[in-house]
């Protein structure tokens, strides 16, 4: 299970300091579709890199399964990312000179690429883009690429998948393809998903609302 | 399947990224293996030339004699390997080489003495016909014929011969043509006693075994240690393919040095533009790196792909640039130097050898620059397009 307690992160810019977090402490049971809410600014995003080992907190501690991810070295964080998680951004960040397929591969590790073309070519079908996989990424549609990218985070079998405002340049259609993917694989795995839009959380198991740094779920704010 | 992040993958699929690069490369290539190559054709050329010394040696009395004194010749006739010592007038005929014109010796010999010589350096006669005694003629291999632009019957030295101690009172025609590689010219030794009445007679030895010649001459008088032989350096002085070689080398030693200092810095200008040109590409790449970093792909994977991607890049250039030297120098020796005299060997392993430091530089470059940039990589603010 992912935790994270007490989690505060500043920027510092000159004399003047920014708190994007605010101690923010909150856990992610299995096996569910998690949500994070809040309006632009409000530091969800910051807390999505914080909690797959992108980004380092000012203080506090991110476990998994009770292993602190803010003490690994930057390889072992790689390792982590690598395995257990999967990623979903805002934009596909497809490479122009890959196939589609190709595109969902690269995270696979030389030895195991046989059996994960397979399990490709399946996800592929399964997100609606069958007998596309040898298509460049400029023969796709801004939907196609992101399901592309939704299939590249879950290659792996990951434990975890974090998305970062997965839908936001996808129209409404696309969107719900998109979530539902996503929904499908929290059935028995984890996922993450930061975004501003409530309707694309409808299915969500866990909503959490952050505002100015601060976790506000129940309308509470988790003041240090 | 080839993995996706397979540097062949990259370099297959950008060419208008690679090719550039590796254009810059193969021209880098042609540039120092074409320095090094003209630089070593001096050499080359002087050994081509004076290769004869390979079969016999001259001992050349002081100029305060007219022949090799005679305890001086007792001490050659002493040597065990000795074959023949042959003792005759020479005169000289003027050859072009990029060096200007240069003397090259004919050998005014008996007849017999002549056929030896000849069957020495394996040299048959080709057209014409050999020497009369006593008169104005001799008979030259076909590279010296080549060099001056001449055909059978035409006047090789005369009065009118510009420089040095070539040329002749009489005009000198050529009245046979050798077939051999080895430069070698040939007149009666009647005539060349009549005619060059200063010049100095020579000894020319030969050894048994050819092979025993560079051992003899070490021994009469070593290279570079002149006064350690058992010939004496005050009353004659030895003509050897060694002495002649360390000679030519002494006297280019300035330019090579020029031009390993001009090889040397043409590879760190390359170096630096192509480490230069890795950073500019990186920073094209950044989108890529930062995503495979974010995605979990190790800064040491990274790394090796890219510099999989340079060392498959430069080895390919500079194989490619290797092949393009060979030929267009091989159009350069024949359509361009071998006109002037001078011999450019297209395949020069030297030459190839300078040119090493290239792909090997661009790799440092490109990893030492990309290591620190990935070092320094932070992939969310790639995600963010921060």
């Amino acid at each position: 299970m992912l935790t994270c307690s007490d989690i505060c992160l500043d920027y510092v810019e000159a004399t003047r300091v920014t708190h994007a977090l605010k101690g923010v402490t909150l856990e992610f049971p299995p096996n569910k579709l998690h949500g994070i809410m809040g309006p632009s600014g409000s530091g969800k995003s910051s807390l999505l890199y914080i909690l797959c080992g992108l980004k380092a907190p000012t203080s506090g501690n991110v476990l998994i399964d009770g292993k602190s991810i803010t003490q690994m070295t930057d390889a072992e964080r790689a390792s982590l990312r690598s395995k257990q998680f999967g990623f979903v951004f805002q934009q596909p960040f497809l490479l122009n000179y890959l196939t589609a397929l190709e595109n969902i591969l690269v995270g696979v590790s030389p030895s195991n690429l046989s059996t994960a073309v397979t399990k490709a070519e399946s996800l592929l079908e399964n997100l609606g883009l069958g007998g596309m996989g040898d298509k460049y990424p400029s023969m796709l549609s801004g939907g196609e690429r992101q399901r592309v990218a939704v299939a590249r985070a879950l290659i792996g079998n990951p434990d975890i998948v974090f998305a970062d405002e997965p839908t936001a340049a996808l129209d409404k259609e696309n969107g719900y393809k998109v979530m539902k993917a996503l929904a499908d694989w929290a059935v028995d795995h984890t996922v993450i998903v930061v975004t501003h839009d409530a309707d694309m959380l409808k299915g969500a198991d866990e909503i959490h609302h952050l505002m100015n740094g601060y976790l506000v779920d129940n309308a509470q704010p988790n003041v240090r | 399947m080839r993995h996706p992040l397979s540097p062949l993958t990259y370099l297959t699929r950008n060419p208008s990224k690679v090719l550039p690069m590796g254009f810059v490369i193969v021209l880098c290539v042609f540039l120092i293996a074409a320095v090094a190559s003209i630089a070593n054709s001096i050499d080359l050329t002087v050994r081509t030339i004076y290769r004869y010394t390979e079969f016999f040696t001259y001992v050349i009395p002081q100029r305060s004699t007219q022949s090799v004194p005679m305890d001086q010749r007792a001490v050659v006739e002493m040597q065990p390997e000795i074959d023949r010592i042959i003792e005759g007038g020479v005169f000289f005929v003027n050859i072009k080489t990029v060096v200007g014109r240069l003397p090259f010796v004919v050998i005014g010999s008996s007849p017999e003495e002549r056929d030896y010589l000849l069957k020495r350096i394996g040299a048959t006669l080709a057209e014409g016909r050999m020497p009369a005694d006593g008169k104005p003629e001799v008979v030259v291999s076909l590279p010296i014929l080549e060099n001056r632009g001449l055909k059978l019957g035409d006047v090789i030295a005369g009065p009118l011969d510009e420089g040095g101690i070539a040329g002749s009172p009489v005009p000198v025609k050529v009245v046979g043509v050798l077939k051999s590689d080895i430069w070698v010219a040939m007149s009666s030794r009647t005539f060349t006693d009549k005619t060059f009445l200063l010049t100095p007679k020579c000894l020319l030895l030969t050894t048994k075994v050819p092979s025993d010649l560079d051992v003899l001459n070490e021994r009469l008088m070593p290279v570079g240690r002149k006064g350690d032989g058992l010939l004496s350096p005050e009353k004659v002085n030895v003509l050897t393919r060694s002495s002649l070689l360390a000679e030519v080398r002494d006297s280019l030693s300035s330019m090579y040095m020029i031009m390993e200092v001009v090889s040397a810095t043409v590879i760190f200008v390359i170096a630096l533009m192509s480490g230069m040109l890795s950073n500019i590409y990186f920073t094209q790449r950044i989108p890529e790196f930062g995503v495979l970093a974010a995605l979990g792909v190790s800064r040491t994977r990274l790394m090796m792909k890219i510099v999989w991607e340079t060392v498959i890049l430069t080895v390919i250039s500079w194989a490619m640039g290797s092949v393009l030297s060979v030929f267009l120098l091989k159009y350069l020796a024949s359509n361009v130097f071998k006109q002037r005299g001078l011999f450019l060997d297209a395949m020069d392993p030297w030459a190839y050898q300078h040119t090493l430091p290239i792909p090997i530089a661009i790799t440092v470059f490109a990893m030492v620059t990309v290591w620190v940039r990935l070092k320094r990589l932070d992939a969310v603010s790639v995600i963010e397009r921060r």
